[in-house]
């Protein structure tokens, strides 16, 4: 096997089991819509009570969380690492680089579900919602990723014969 | 100190770092985004996205595939995890 013993489907499916509210969002989130880019990390944003259940299913894979529960709300993100790195949002609201209030109930709630194996799903926001989460940082690499995902956005559209 | 040709020094790794890292203002976003993504640059995404979707089907065969990628491109550079 290739590279470190971390179970990528695994670690879904036990993020699914806690019943964790979490939204997959970064570059990952782009790879699962088909877009090959490249990352090392995770980006979740969850729900702001369920940092402990999060870390309790991140726990088996030698996922250590940098802050308490506590701490991480408080603060709005933290870190669960090991050999892979997790980012964790943690916030009710975060505002984008332009100003934009975005809301994690909103985004739950106009969320995508997508199959990753048998009985395993993963979450991640709308497409629009993705696009601005990609401003919460605005780095140069979060505007490329935007470009790419507003040519996804208006392709679908165009599925669902909307232009 | 010798450098190394076949990787950055610390001090280029960190200087790409912190420009690549850095956060846009709104007004770079704004002006970024603002050009609208043209015929061509539409066509490359889509041909990248159904090469990418026809070869790995599933999300799993892509999560996996850009793991292995990652660590090749970590491999190339001399990095290690």
């Amino acid at each position: 096997m290739e590279g470190s013993e971390f179970d990528e489907v695994e670690f879904f499916r036990a993020v699914q089991k806690s019943g964790t509210r979490a939204l997959l969002i970064g570059r990952r989130a782009l790879v699962i819509l088909g877009l090959p880019v490249l990352t090392a990390d995770y980006d979740f944003w969850i729900h702001i009570d369920d940092a402990a259940a999060f870390n309790r299913a991140a726990g088996p894979f030698g996922l250590v969380p940098t802050r308490t529960p506590d701490e991480a709300r408080r603060r709005g993100r933290y870190v669960l690492e090991n050999l892979e790195k997790v980012d964790v949002l943690v916030a009710r609201v975060v505002p984008t680089v332009d100003g934009v209030d975005v809301s994690f109930q909103d985004v739950w709630n106009r969320r995508r579900t997508l199959d990753l194996a048998p009985g395993v799903s993963v979450i991640l926001p709308a497409l629009d919602d993705l696009i601005l989460t990609k401003k919460f940082g605005a780095r140069p690499k979060d505007l490329e990723d935007i470009r790419l995902l507003q040519v996804l956005r208006s392709e679908e559209a165009k599925e669902r014969g909307e232009s | 100190m010798r450098a190394n040709r076949s990787r950055p020094s610390p001090e280029v790794v960190a200087k790409v770092r912190t420009l690549s890292e850095r956060q846009l203002s709104a007004g770079e976003v704004e002006a970024a985004l603002r050009t609208p993504v043209g015929d061509w640059e539409r066509e490359e995404i889509l041909s990248l996205v159904a090469w990418f979707r026809r070869r790995y089907p599933t999300p799993a065969d892509r999560l996996a595939y850009v793991r292995r990628a990652y660590r090749r491109w970590q491999g190339t550079l001399g990095f290690s995890k």
